[in-house]
């Protein structure tokens, strides 16, 4: 009984204790790698992050915070609009930046086809 | 009379001049400059002109830098200028998939060679880029006592295939420029284009395409 108790608590606990959070931005203007480059350069030296993705394609910017870091959307907004672009939406998503970019490139190639 | 080539003052910024022109950067590319804090490297080394500008860009839509260029006109010695050099992001459409700038870009500096003095060269440039199609038209005054070589280009391009933000993308560039005083007056420029969010480069022969004329062109940024 002691057991399953322990269980149930622990799975209870786990979504919230170890829940990614990650900021996904859709961007308007980023169109090449190059001039983009300052946007993973600049997130990446924020100390709240763990990683970084840019898509050219999908437009798409995530920045996955380590766990138990906080970062406000306007922070994260400005970032890109200092990098030269318009942030048009900014969602919070509990995916890891790994995990995104699996699912475009998973739906990009079906795109292709 | 001809007059004896000197190397322009800035004796530090010329050795690098030739450091970097041993490198390769496009005075024509889309991006004037880098992102807010950050340095960007360019060059173009061709038969008809020479030029490299390195630029510090302390906020967005502004930078400052160094540029030296170098460029002869029908049978007349070189007249290299440098000089301090503004580049400034006039307006910015940023666009679902495409981006589209107005930019001023100038320096004043001195002119050493074939003609001497205050010289002065400013451009204006709008660029609109998607991730398949670009275009550039770019107008530039390049003057100095006695010398005009004002400049007026236009580049048109596509992408072979759309890339990933950690790959590198191949394009196919035409430019077409126009250079007072120079010969020919008309160059014609298809160039292969390969970028990468680390580096520019461009490869390209301008007209004419053989003989004693041919003219291969080497452009390159890069920012850091």
């Amino acid at each position: 009984m002691k057991k399953l108790l322990i269980t149930l608590m622990l799975t209870a606990m786990t979504p919230a204790a170890f829940a990614v959070t990650t900021l996904k931005a859709e961007v308007n203007g980023m169109v090449c790698a190059f001039c983009a480059k300052g946007i993973e350069k600049k997130l990446k030296a924020l100390p709240e992050g763990h990683a970084a993705f840019v898509d050219l394609k999908s437009r798409v910017v995530a920045f996955q915070l380590k766990d138990g870091q906080t970062l406000t959307d306007e922070k994260f907004n400005k970032v890109i609009q200092d990098a030269g672009y318009s942030v048009t939406k900014v969602e919070r998503v509990n995916q890891t930046v790994a995990d995104i970019q699996a699912q475009l490139s998973k739906s990009g190639k079906e795109g292709s086809k | 009379m001809s007059k004896q080539y000197t190397i322009a003052p800035f004796s530090v910024f010329s050795l690098g001049a030739l450091f970097f022109s041993q490198l390769v950067v496009p005075a024509h590319a889309a991006a004037l400059m880098g992102f807010e804090d950050s340095a960007m490297l360019m060059t173009e080394i061709g038969r008809y002109n020479q030029e490299w500008m390195l630029n510090y860009s302390p906020a967005l839509g502004h930078a400052i830098g160094v540029e030296q260029m170098r460029m002869s006109g029908k049978g007349e010695q070189a007249t290299t200028i440098t000089g301090i050099n503004y580049t400034g992001l006039i307006k910015r459409w940023n666009l679902p998939s495409v981006q589209a700038n107005i930019w001023f870009n100038g320096s004043v500096g001195e002119a050493k060679g074939q003609y001497d003095g205050f010289a002065y060269t400013p451009s204006v440039q709008f660029d609109m880029e998607s991730t398949r199609l670009y275009f550039l038209a770019k107008a530039r005054m390049i003057r100095a006592p006695g010398m005009n070589y004002d400049t007026a280009a236009v580049q048109a391009g596509f992408s072979f295939y759309e890339a990933g933000f950690d790959d590198t993308q191949p394009w196919f560039v035409i430019e077409a420029k126009t250079m007072r005083n120079n010969d020919p007056g008309l160059q014609v420029t298809p160039a292969i284009r390969l970028i990468n969010k680390n580096y520019f480069l461009e490869f390209g022969v301008t007209n004419p395409w053989q003989g004693e004329g041919f003219a291969p062109r080497l452009n390159a940024m890069f920012v850091f």
